[in-house]
């Protein structure tokens, strides 16, 4: 065997070719009777149609939580969810928190501290000594 | 150059009993939703199993069954399925795709055994869409790949790894349970139980396969699956459908790596009949093509510097000098040598290492990899040209290459 291969697998470059939004599902829940809901509660009326019929890639599911405050969740294709307690607010507020929760990917926060992140190796490559200009001492 | 008439692949895999003349009743995936394109899609319902006109099709439909007894969901439940719909427009998979046909890509032979239901014959003509534009792609744009290379780099794009976790970032869940209650826009199969899980030794297709003979590169092309590995069922290979539903009934479930790489052949597949070549060539782009793969991680050199001066004696080359170029620290715990290999005054490739040897050998490969990843500019690839549109590039040849160093 002179010459072998390693095998490995394609890594997936969301956006590249294809996007997948990573919000799969949003799950709205409301109570018939709190004054907490009343916002969630017309949302769901006036609001929530056009939503979903503008992001036909989440599955949009409506269910009561009786005594409860509202909450929005949302679960993300890798795995995780993201619960959002819309209490008291307003439809304006409600629609801005299902918007954040779309556009969510899902992972922890986190504080980006470089401003490019690449899966390619630099150009430039690491220093070394041997290339470039010789120093003389 | 001889044109490869894709649109009749559909055909060719399909035993004789399926290619029967149309049915009466047209392919229920279709009727339901997109009653006004009948007439547009009617070439592609030759190519397509679930058409044929069998009484049994319509009791299991018509008559008044307990979903709970069916081994899938029916096809009328695709259209009222949210998570079905969802992943139709994650996928922005084309709107000639009805929900019928995504449904039933969804569903493992080993969930439903009849090939009228379950995507056994949508995976294979996938699998060959697929492999179809993995090798061209990957022919003529490294057309000096080695072949073991090239069997690894089809592994990465279009393996059945790759299909798994592609099924997994499309945000695909898999049923617990497959029935005909369940849910049509999950995965549906029949899962491999821990007991039932032995190596069965099926029909490879090689001869003499009773004396387990060392298996070649060359041999593997001949015989081998696109990724080089042992065929699993050469009945499997030869496109019979019927076979392939009909075994695995018997046989014991499926692993959510097979069910998935399943799902993601039959959905290529029926993105080809009901969209098109070029949808199908766009949805290959955008899916799979569009993934990192650096094949320069792919080789794996036994004796690079003996590889390199073959290489330079086949094409004329002065034999590889390796010529230490830098050093520091020689005598120190960790030195560090920089080594180049030269043929004449060229500089065919440069590596470093901790040791004289180590930095030669760095060096070799390097150059190896220079010779061996060298890829045209421009290259065009067959199906750039196929379709009769006038507007298309004129087709260039592709290179060829004698091929790797033989050692």
């Amino acid at each position: 065997m002179p010459l072998q291969a390693l095998r490995t697998v394609a890594r997936s470059q969301n956006g590249v070719g294809a996007f997948i939004l990573q919000c799969k599902r949003l799950d709205f829940h409301y109570c018939d009777w709190a004054g907490s809901s009343k916002g969630m509660n017309s949302f769901l009326q006036s609001h929530l149609p056009a939503f979903a019929a503008s992001n036909p890639q989440i599955e949009i599911t409506v269910s009561p939580r009786p005594r409860k405050h509202p909450v929005i969740k949302g679960t993300y294709i890798n795995g995780r969810e993201k619960a959002v307690c819309v209490r008291n607010m307003e439809v304006k507020e409600i629609l801005a928190k299902a918007e954040l929760l779309r556009d969510a990917n899902g992972e922890k926060l986190r504080k980006a501290k470089k401003p490019v992140k690449s899966a390619n190796e630099s150009v430039r490559g690491i220093w070394d000594p041997f290339h470039g200009a010789n120093w003389s001492i | 150059m001889k044109r490869l008439r894709l649109d009749r692949w559909g055909a060719q895999f399909l035993p004789p009993q399926y290619q029967v003349p149309r049915p009466r009743v047209l392919c229920p995936y279709q009727q339901a939703s997109h009653d006004h394109r009948i007439q547009h899609s009617t070439r592609f319902y030759r190519s397509t199993p679930a058409i044929r006109d069998t009484p049994d099709y319509e009791d299991s439909i018509d008559l008044a069954t307990p979903l709970e007894q069916l081994p899938s969901p029916p096809p009328k439940l695709a259209s009222s399925s949210a998570k079905l719909a969802a992943l139709h427009a994650r996928l922005s998979l084309p709107s000639k795709l009805p929900l019928h046909t995504l449904a039933r890509c969804l569903v493992d032979a080993s969930a439903d055994p009849s090939p009228d239901f379950n995507n056994s014959s949508l995976a294979i003509l996938g699998s060959e869409i697929l492999g179809y534009h993995t090798s061209e792609y990957l022919l003529c744009h490294y057309p000096r790949l080695p072949m073991t290379v090239l069997f690894a780099a089809q592994y990465a794009y279009v393996g059945p790894k790759a299909l798994r976790s592609m099924t997994l970032e499309w945000g695909v869940e898999v049923a617990a349970e497959p029935g005909g209650e369940v849910d049509p826009g999950l995965l549906q199969l029949k899962r491999l139980r821990p007991e039932e899980a032995v190596i069965q030794a099926g029909e490879t297709g090689r001869p003499n396969q009773q004396w387990a003979y060392r298996r070649g590169t060359s041999s593997r092309i001949v015989y081998d699956d696109q990724f080089g590995d042992l065929k699993k069922d050469a009945t499997t290979a030869s496109g019979n459908a019927m076979v392939v539903g009909s075994s695995t009934a018997q046989g014991p479930g499926a692993t959510d790596e097979e069910a998935s790489k399943n799902f993601v052949r039959a959905l290529v597949g029926a993105v080809y009949l009901h969209a098109g070549r070029a949808a199908a060539k766009r949805f290959f782009e955008q899916h799979f093509l569009s993934r990192q793969l650096e094949l320069s991680k792919l080789f794996d050199f036994k004796h690079a510097p003996r590889d390199l001066s073959r290489l330079c004696a086949r094409e004329g080359f002065e034999s590889p000098v390796a010529r230490l170029i830098s050093e520091t620290g020689r005598l120190s715990r960790h030195p560090v040598f920089v080594v180049g290999v030269y043929s004449g005054n060229d500089k065919l490739g440069e590596g470093a290492g901790a040791s004289l040897d180590e930095a030669r050998i760095r060096a070799a490969a390097a150059a190896l990899k220079g010779w061996y990843l060298y890829s045209p500019i421009d290259a065009m690839v067959p199906s750039d040209v196929e379709g009769g549109d006038k507007e298309k590039k004129k087709w260039e040849p592709a290179m060829i290459d004698i091929g790797e160093i033989i050692t």
